[in-house]
């Protein structure tokens, strides 16, 4: 074997250990960013559980004719309710 | 006054059914005597408060009937056949009659027609909301012919409203003897009318026989009113009440506008207007709501129905009506939609009735083995080439997929309390569910999630139905048979798992079931198994790579507590729902034990249902593990039998210093050695019962048995599984590796 062959050889095996080496961070930042997916979907089904409990699809049912005037209709009634409130609280000092 | 033969008037007998009416009897007994009747039959089913009484006071005839046998068309035939009278008014117990009652009725069958029956109005009372004072006046209102005077009969005839309400009618004999009240659970009435228009009778709308009648519910009551009104209609005439969000808002906001206009004519005052508009949303609004919830009641829970029926009445079609039961339904609540919800009546029909079907939506319940055949058909999906030094990785993507699961369930129990503890140590974990019968198809994501939480240890990954979103994994690990052949679908995996609970074709007689959990060890899975018994076994026929782990006991509840240990009591693991536990052969023992020690006390736990037994026993059902372990602490013996791998049950009672008899033979023999902490006897009762007695007759045994429990479980941990389990997972990457390259 010539002392070219064995430089080459052992410039491959560096490469190699490199490449090997990359794909154990890539893997392992892969792991990381699976581990951070699973806890935010995991967080979002226990805000999600009664919904799903209910077998509610808020999306679907929000798509439903008078649903999002019943919304806007909700939240008119409920700054009427606040400004009141606030009206009191002003008018009582509390 | 018209008269029959030109003598004399005509007969009228007048019959009231009767229950706790006695608010407004008086008052309407007062009024009939005043109208002057050839008789009146008041129909008592069993009221519990004066209306016997206030009849008996008035003078009139009393026949009194039990709750069970009322039923409003057959009460009220009772009523026609008790009288003599020509002409047969009804009322209900809440109707006063107004002066000129009677005289109208009897000017209504003087009319030149074949008229069979009349009925009159219904006016509201002083305290009638606004709302229903209003629908009378406008629903009585609409039998008027345009233009005729006010006061005038109006004569209907075939093929006109067939409307006719018992609150208020009057019929004569003769078209009641041809016809006569149907025995329907509802609506008695209306059927009559049509009925008889059809048989060429007419009847006749007498605007001057009118009464005083209103409910007077609050607003949940009239509520709940529409909901037994609209079931009832569906019921007798499968009328299913339409629904629709902009309808009904527009239908809400068009009667209450109709309600305010009423009370203007009505002179009534600002703030009353205010306060009946906001009563007349909720009335409306709700009514929409109930009468819709009504009609569509086989929808509902059945533990739903009694709360939104005012009746109290769950959801058997016809249930209350046709038992008659003493509910608290009156009389005057009886039959149709009458004044307060005016609807026309359904014909009757003509051809005879089919019996009331089920309904089925979907059945989405089946044995779907697409899966199986897939994988049969196409062989396992690839897996990916294989990454050096995976197996040494200190943190991997693991996938479980599991079976349907129940509060409970051991083996998931065991795989939870693994997979949680993998999870702490920093694994990217998730869950699926593979759910061949649509057994959990009720329980969205978060829910199964939300149980595995509750039932069994804390996961803070997330769960999945199904496969959809699959995302890969290092391993994929399949938990049972059910889960293995969509385990062997799933890509994107370096290796795949198995975590063996069971050898589970003994679960099963010969059959489908049986092949395919069979099957799930042929596929070359690595697989893990819950006992060195099961490993070898799995080795041993299946020629599978496998590995063993520990069952571990949670030790923070398992220990002995300071409580008395008593000296004759037995406990049994007595799940008979689970044929590997082999209960029939376990009563047989306890009922040998009891022949000879008639003084020993005995305690089933484990499943919900009673168990026929030879011998007196104290019932647990199922209990927490916090409970079974005080229980384990204050008992003697234990006796739990496993004819295929051992159960948790043993090492968790040893943990409590708890002797227990096993299997000789079987796993736990292999886990716990033929002379170790457990006492072992073979599957014959009296040999499970001489074990018994031993330890319950020899304190220096149970002493030695004791002890030696303790010590044994005292390495036998979760953590200690955990770590089987990781070396497991990781012994699949390697041969997963291993095959590849050769």
């Amino acid at each position: 074997m010539s002392a070219a062959d064995t430089s080459n050889g052992q410039q491959s095996q560096s490469e190699l250990e490199l490449l090997r080496a990359r794909v154990a961070a890539l893997e392992a930042e892969l792991v990381e960013v699976q581990a951070r997916t699973n806890a935010a979907i995991g967080q979002w089904q226990e805000r999600a559980y009664w919904l799903d409990r209910l077998h509610l699809d808020l999306n679907r049912l929000m798509e439903r004719p008078g649903a999002n005037e019943l919304r806007l209709a909700l939240r008119a009634v409920r700054i009427v309710f606040w400004r009141i409130r606030a009206i009191k609280r002003r008018l009582l000092g509390s | 006054m018209p008269v029959a033969n030109g003598n004399r008037p005509i007969g009228v007998s007048v019959v009231i059914p009767v229950k706790d009416g006695e608010r407004y009897l008086k008052e309407l007994l007062d009024a009939l005597a005043r109208e002057a009747p050839q008789e009146i039959l008041v129909i008592d089913s069993g009221s519990r408060d004066r209306s016997r009484e206030i009849a008996r006071a008035a003078g009139v005839e009393l026949l009194q009937i039990e709750p069970a046998e009322f039923a409003h068309g057959r009460t009220r035939n009772l009523g026609a056949e008790r009288t003599t009278g020509e002409l047969i008014c009804f009322l209900t117990q809440d109707a006063t009659p107004c002066p000129g009652w009677l005289e109208a009725y009897r000017e209504a069958f003087a009319l030149p027609e074949r008229v069979g029956a009349a009925y009159g109005p219904h006016l509201p009372r002083a305290d009638t909301s606004p709302m229903i004072a209003r629908e009378l006046g406008e629903f009585f209102a609409s039998f008027q012919a345009p233009g005729a005077p006010a006061e005038g009969p109006v004569i209907q005839r075939q093929g006109d409203p067939s409307f006719l309400s018992n609150v208020n009618a009057c019929y004569s004999r003769a078209c009641w003897e041809k016809i006569r009240f149907r025995e329907v659970a509802y609506a008695e009435d209306q059927t009559f009318g049509a009925d008889m228009l059809a048989a060429g009778w007419s009847k006749v709308y007498a605007p001057r026989a009118a009464v005083l009648h209103a409910h007077d519910y609050g607003a949940v009551e009239f509520m709940k009113r529409y909901f037994d009104e609209y079931r009832a209609l569906r019921e007798t005439s499968g009328h299913v009440e339409p629904f629709g969000v902009r309808a009904s808002t527009r239908h809400v906001v068009r009667e209450v506008a109709a309600d305010r206009r009423w009370m203007a004519e009505q002179g009534v005052g600002g703030a009353a207007r205010a306060r009946w508009t906001a009563r007349a949303l909720a009335h409306h609004g709700g009514r929409r709501v109930f009468s819709a919830l009504g009609s569509r009641s086989e929808r509902l829970p059945p533990a739903l129905h009694s709360r939104l029926s005012l009746e109290g009445r769950a959801g058997n079609r016809g249930a209350r009506s046709a038992s008659g039961s003493s509910a608290p339904e009156q009389p005057g609540m009886n039959g149709s939609p009458r004044a307060h919800e005016p609807k026309p009546a359904p014909d009757p029909p003509s051809v005879p009735e089919l019996p009331a079907a089920g309904r089925v939506d979907r059945l989405l319940q089946r044995d779907d083995y697409e899966v199986v055949a897939r994988v049969w058909r196409e062989g396992p999906a690839p897996l990916l080439p294989p990454l050096p030094g995976a197996s040494e990785r200190e943190r991997l993507r693991l996938a479980l997929v599991i079976p349907p699961f129940k509060r409970g369930s051991g083996g998931h129990n065991t795989l939870f309390q693994i997979f949680s503890r993998l999870e702490a140590r920093g694994h990217a974990c998730s869950v699926w569910l593979a759910d061949y019968h649509n057994e959990a198809r009720e329980l969205w994501p978060a829910v199964l999630r939300h149980d595995i939480n509750e039932f069994f240890r804390a996961f803070g990954g997330p769960v999945y139905r199904g496969f959809d979103a699959w995302q890969g994994a290092d391993v994929a690990i399949a938990t049972g048979w059910q889960t293995v052949h969509a385990t062997l679908t799933l890509d994107q995996c370096h290796a795949r798992a198995y975590l063996v609970n069971d050898h589970e074709p003994e679960f099963y007689a010969t059959s489908t079931e049986h092949l395919l959990a069979r099957d799930t060890y042929l596929h070359g899975l690595h697989c893990i198994a819950a006992s060195p018994w099961l490993r070898d076994l799995l080795a041993e026929r299946y020629r599978a790579s496998a590995d063993a782990f520990q069952l571990g006991v949670d030790h923070d509840i398992y220990r002995p507590l300071p409580v008395a240990r008593r000296r004759d009591t037995v406990v049994y693991y007595a799940r008979h729902s689970t044929a590997r536990r082999a209960v029939p052969v376990g009563l047989m023992a306890l009922g040998e034990l009891y022949r000879r020690r008639p003084d020993t006390r005995i305690v089933l736990f484990g499943g919900e249902e009673l168990l026929y037994s030879t011998f007196p026993y104290e019932h647990f059902k199922v209990l927490a593990p916090a409970q079974l372990a005080r229980l384990y602490c204050e008992a003697t013996v234990g006796l739990c039998l496993s004819l295929t791998n051992f159960s948790l049950m043993p090492k968790e009672m040893l943990a409590c210093g708890l002797p227990c008899v096993e299997l000789a033979g079987v796993s736990a023999e292999s886990i716990f050695g033929a002379d170790g902490p457990l006492e072992l006897a073979p599957l014959e009762p009296r040999a499970i019962a001489d074990a018994l007695k031993r330890l319950l007759d020899d304190p220096a045994h149970w002493g030695e048995r004791s002890r030696a429990g303790i010590e044994f479980v005292a390495s036998h941990t979760w953590e200690h599984a955990t770590d089987e389990v990781e070396a497991g997972l990781r012994h699949a990457l390697r041969e997963r590796a291993a095959g590849a390259a050769a």
